[in-house]
Order: structure tokens, then sequence, then C-alpha cells
């Protein structure tokens, strides 16, 4: 709840399992990004719980809240790449901020980076990318780590058609392999296109699950 | 291990993608480890001149012309009898003037012309260097100026006393100086080292988001600030050496007529260490202010 008795989510009540590919869809405003950034822990709901894995976030503590967000995978909009990092030190931040820089960790980044195609450009910086290459280092960013969820606020928009659908490929193989995906968009094509179960919010109200 | 690498590779290359402020917040930790370095090399030296002039410090007994054989028996009585006693020379006149002729030449031909030697006998009387400090030489002195036969008592404790009088002050005056001057420092380097957090906000911001520990973020700025302290120390003390070196040759002559030349010297090891420790923990101080802006 915003100040002044403004909700920007009000009588959400959600279950998404594990495993499953979910979209959260609905106009601007309508409190999709507020849902992520409840999950990410980075608000905390006024009234109401958010349970991930058993687990009350509001109930965390700054180290616990560490070490959640370490479990997770995120991917945005804007990419959020650092521009003055490679490719691989992109990616290979995940296993920097958990400590760990073996082999193993190293062999898995590239994995990923091989995942999503891009494993010969690694070396290059985020402004030699296109668009499309972009989201997919962020995606690789978000999988090297081998997350249960991965959540994504619009990362499709700033792509056109065809790079979107070749994005939304990408989650649907991670989900096929166990990752619950969480996708925030307004793109309603695209939610047909791929034709999984959908949340539709409207000035923070959850108008249906289908 | 990874962790402290990680600290220093981003504080190294904040250092160097800033190197313009980063300049500016090591000159202020370097003119304040400059001023509180001067300040301890002075009153270093000056410590080891006095601590050389009190270990060789003596009483100068000057005798009437008129003592007799007895009362130099009951003066000889009384300092061998003082636990601060340790040798005894004694000057006759004709003695005092030739020493007089000696170190002032330009002065002896006024002497040479009056029919005395107006110049008194004395006793100088070497000290135990562990009784200098003691009040029993100041009670020896007392009991010596009022035995029959003393003309006068001279004992040099008295201004090696205000000397290090001088001394504390002036190395309370380097410490106030140093201290207005290292806040100086510590407020300058987290301004400069705040710019380093905000050119790296979009780096800490994914960091936070992939759940980085508070000490990932905040390392490497504490640890930046550390190494403006630890540069801006090093070139203070390279600039205090090359100083120390200039005056000693411009004013070596100078000084050997107070002085014994290898009294002098440069900052032990341990106090320039301790300079260094210092300049590093002011540095650490100033990013770590910056550093609490990351939650």
């Amino acid at each position: 709840m915003y100040g002044r008795g403004i909700y920007a989510l009000r009588d959400v009540t959600v279950s998404i399992g594990k495993g499953e590919f979910v979209f959260l869809t609905g106009p601007s405003g309508s409190g999709k990004s507020t849902f992520l950034r409840l999950l990410l822990r980075q608000d905390v709901a006024s009234e109401g719980v958010v349970h991930v894995a058993g687990r009350n976030l509001a109930a965390l503590s700054l180290r616990q809240v560490q070490t959640y967000r370490r479990t997770l995978g995120f991917v945005f909009q804007d990419f959020k790449l650092i521009p003055t990092r490679t490719v691989l030190e992109n990616v290979a931040l995940v296993s920097r901020v958990l400590g760990d820089q073996s082999v193993q960790q190293q062999r898995r980044t590239y994995q990923v980076l091989k995942w999503v195609g891009l494993q010969h450009r690694m070396n290059a910086y985020p402004v030699e990318l296109s668009g499309g290459e972009q989201q997919r280092i962020a995606i690789a960013r978000a999988l090297v780590n081998e997350p249960a969820l991965v959540l994504a606020d619009e990362p499709t928009g700033n792509l056109d058609p065809d790079l979107s659908l070749e994005i939304m490929n990408l989650f649907r193989d991670m989900n096929a392999r166990g990752t619950t995906v969480l996708v925030a968009t307004h793109d309603r094509e695209l939610i047909g296109h791929v034709g999984r179960r959908t949340l539709t919010l409207d000035h923070g109200r959850l108008l249906s699950s289908t | 291990m990874h962790a402290l690498q990680y600290c220093l590779n981003e504080a190294s290359r904040s250092l160097w993608r800033q190197r313009g402020s980063s300049v500016l917040s090591m000159l202020t930790i370097a003119a304040a480890a400059l001023v509180v370095g001067g300040f301890l090399l002075v009153t270093v030296n000056l410590d080891r001149v006095l601590a050389r002039w009190s270990a060789t410090a003596e009483v100068s007994i000057y005798l009437r012309d008129d003592i007799t054989e007895g009362q130099r028996v009951d003066l000889n009585r009384v300092l061998v009898a003082s636990d601060v006693f340790a040798s005894r020379v004694f000057v006759s006149k004709a003695d005092a003037l030739a020493r007089f002729k000696r170190d002032f030449p330009d002065l002896s031909s006024g002497l040479d012309e009056t029919p005395d030697n107006p110049l008194p006998a004395s006793l100088d009387v070497q000290l135990r260097p562990q009784g200098a400090d003691s009040g029993a030489v100041e009670a020896l002195v007392q009991q010596v100026e009022r035995m029959p036969g003393i003309a006068d008592v001279r004992f040099d404790r008295r201004w090696l006393a205000r000397l290090a009088s001088i001394i504390l002050a002036l190395q309370w005056t380097g410490w106030m100086l140093g201290g207005v001057l290292i806040v100086a420092a510590v407020l300058t380097v987290a301004t400069v080292v705040r710019l380093a957090l905000y050119a790296r906000r979009d780096e800490i911001e994914i960091m936070q988001l992939m759940g980085a520990p508070l000490g990932l973020l905040r390392g490497p700025l504490v640890t930046e600030g550390m190494l403006h302290g630890g540069v801006g120390t090093l070139a203070a003390l390279a600039a205090l050496y090359g100083a120390y070196v200039a005056v000693k040759a411009q004013a070596g002559p100078v000084l050997a007529m107070v002085v014994e030349p290898e009294m002098l010297g440069f900052l032990p090891a341990s106090t320039a260490g301790a300079l260094l420790a210092g300049g590093m923990a002011v540095g650490c101080l100033g990013g770590w202010l910056a550093a609490r802006h990351v939650r």
C-alpha cells in the first residue's frame, strides 16, 4: 500500500506451483512490477503475506534476504547489464557474489552462454551487442546459478516480435528443465503464442487466473 | 581470499577511473601526514638530543677563591654520599682560563689585560643517567648551594626541562594541526569515494538483487579509501625524507655546532610504519563513511 490509502495491490491471492510457467499481465500501472518487487523482496507488503518456498518474505532478516535472493534469477526490460564489464564478467558476477570461482562454476558460465548462443561474444561489452543479445546475456546471468525461480519483468519490452519469440523460447526451455518461471508482460500476442497460465491484474486487483 | 582480491581489484579499478579526484583525496591525506610527520620528525630528533644531553647532564660547582681545605673535604663527602653522583673533575682557575681561551678566542684578549684571573675554580660533577631525572639532583644542588666556600652551582637540567616542555608543546601543536587536516582528509576521501559509489551504482544495485553480502558491496569502497590513505601517506613520507635530506645538507654545518650530526636521523621505521597505518586508517574511515550509504 502506498501512502494515503492507495493500494498498489489489493486482494491478490495467488499460488504458483513449483516448476510452473506463469504470465503476469495487465496494463501499465496494474501492479505487475510491484508484484515482482514483492517477490524479489525489494518491497515488503504492508498487508498480507508473501510466501516463497515456505518462507515468509516479510520476516526475513537482511542476511536472510541476501541468501534468499541467491536462489532467484531475474531478467529486466532494461537488461541491467554492467556496461563496463564484458559479457563473461557480467554473467560470472553471480559466482563472484556467491564467492564461487571454481572451475565447475566457470564451466557452468560457459555452458549458459553457449545455451543462449553467445559463447563467441564472451569478451564483448554490452554496448557492442544488439538488444536481443543483451537480453540473452541477462537470461544467461539469471540462469548461471541454477535458480529455482526466475522472475522476468517485461523481458521483451525493448525487442521486436521475432526476438521476443526467441527470448520466450529460452524461458520455455529453462522451464522445461524444472525452473519455475514468472514473466510479467503486457504483450497479449506473446502470451497467446506461448500459451501458459496467465494472471491478469488491473488497478492492483487480480482480475483472472486462466 | 576471493573477496579480498575482489575488493582490491575493484578499488584499484575505481582509483584509476577517477584518478583526478583520487589524486585530490590523496593530496589532502598527504598534507595531513606531512604536518603530523613533520612535527614528529622534529620532536623525535629533539627527543634524541634531549636524551643525549640528559645522559651527559652535569652539575657545575663554582668554588670561592678563599675556600678552605676543610670545606673542600666536606664538599667531596657530600658528593660521594649522593645516589646521583657518578664522577667529578676538578677544573682549576688556570684550567678554566685555558678552556675559556680555547672556546672563545675572540674574547680572550680582554682577560689578558686583567692582572688577576677572574675565573673561579670549579668541580664538574657527572651524574648517573638513571638518577638524572629524579628530585635527588635538585636536593643535592640545594644542599651544595648552602655550603660554605661555594660561589655558585649550575645545573643544566633546568633548561633541559624547559626544552622538554617545548618538545611537548610542539607535539601538541603538531597533533592539533594534524587533527584538523585529518578531519578534512576524512571528509575529502568520503566525498571522492562517494563519487566512486555513484559511478558503480548500477553494478551495486544488480549485486544487491543477486543477494551479494553487504561486505562485498561496501568492501571495495572501504578498500579504496584505504588505498587513498596509503598512497597519500607514502607520498608524504617520501616528501618528508626529501626535505630531511635537503635540510641536513643545507643546515648541517650550523646544526653541527649545536648537536653531533650522528644524533640526527629520519623517523624510526616503527614511527614511519605507524604513520602509514594511521594514514590508511584515516582513508578507511573516509571510505566507510561513503560505504554506509550502501544498504
